[in-house]
């Protein structure tokens, strides 16, 4: 299974509907399994820099194929790989809750990032677009 | 002044990525961003190459920034245009603005009734040189549809 326009237009739907469920405008991006923005919406009244928020967390996410939150650990200074900072990787890197890869059996086909609400509000968009593609992450 | 609100952004890229897939036959990427140049949405159509996405954002960006198209903005960088005294030309517009300003064909400002800049819409992956298909006439399939729509 791969990422196509088609299944980013659903993901999106799908978030959009859950963010109006929340009655906040979010910034909702989908990239590939490389990283590359794919699809980017960004809800009537959410702040222009949620868009790039969102993209930064939906990049993280699929370039090391784990949850924004968990590359936290690499700047553990008790942990190997200390020292990562978010000017390393092209600007892009962000450690902020709200950005999931998107795993369809066994396999990293991309990442949804969200942002403008709380971490648990932008958390809760994430899960519904990964139910939306059957995901289990 | 009207916003351009996120429906009417899906409704332009819906229409502009239809005239790319059955009138010009090349997948591309699309982007509208509102009167203060900010993205909105984006769409890469299955196909396009990974660099198409932010140039279509620059382009978009670049339309709204001079308030015309870069059709137009392109013209300054045509060598035929450079005239004789040292800035008469616009080579050192490249790499302004943050490295955000795109002087390529493709990025089309979107006007409200008053003919104020209420957004821009900017397209990139259609192949230079073909006549009647290009950037710009996606573009341009994106706005019509928004004008019809609120005819």
């Amino acid at each position: 299974m791969r990422m196509s326009l088609e299944l980013e237009k659903r993901i999106l739907h799908r978030a959009v509907s859950k963010a109006k469920r929340l009655g906040k405008p979010f910034s909702v991006a989908i990239v590939d399994d490389r990283g590359w923005l794919v699809a980017l919406h960004r809800m009537d009244g959410a702040p222009a820099p949620t868009a790039e928020i969102a993209r930064d967390k939906a990049w993280t996410a699929a370039a090391f194929r784990v949850p924004t939150t968990e590359v936290g650990r690499f700047g553990d200074p008790r942990q190997p790989g200390f020292g990562l900072h978010p000017h390393d990787w092209n600007d892009r890197l962000s450690t902020l809750p709200g950005g999931l890869p998107i795993e369809v059996e066994g396999e990293v086909i991309g990442a949804v990032g969200v942002s403008g609400g709380t971490a648990e509000e932008d958390l809760a968009i994430c899960r519904a677009v990964l139910q939306e593609v059957g995901s289990r992450s | 002044m009207k916003e351009l609100t996120l429906d009417m952004a899906l409704r332009m890229l819906e229409a502009a990525e239809r005239w790319a897939r059955e009138v010009a036959g090349y997948p591309c990427s699309i982007a509208v961003v509102d009167r203060s140049g900010a993205l909105v949405a984006v769409h890469r159509m299955d196909g396009a190459a990974m660099a198409t996405t932010d140039i279509a954002i620059e382009k978009a960006f670049t339309a709204v920034a001079w308030g015309m198209s870069t059709f137009l903005g392109s013209r300054w960088l045509d060598p035929r245009n450079v005239g004789q005294r040292i800035g008469d030309h616009a080579f050192g517009m490249i790499g302004r603005g943050k490295g955000r300003l795109c002087l390529i064909p493709g990025g089309i400002p979107v006007t409200d009734e008053e003919g104020e800049v209420i957004g821009g819409i900017g397209c990139s992956g259609i192949p230079a040189g073909l006549e009647g298909i290009s950037d710009t006439a996606v573009s341009q399939a994106g706005i019509v549809a928004l004008y019809e729509e609120s005819r």
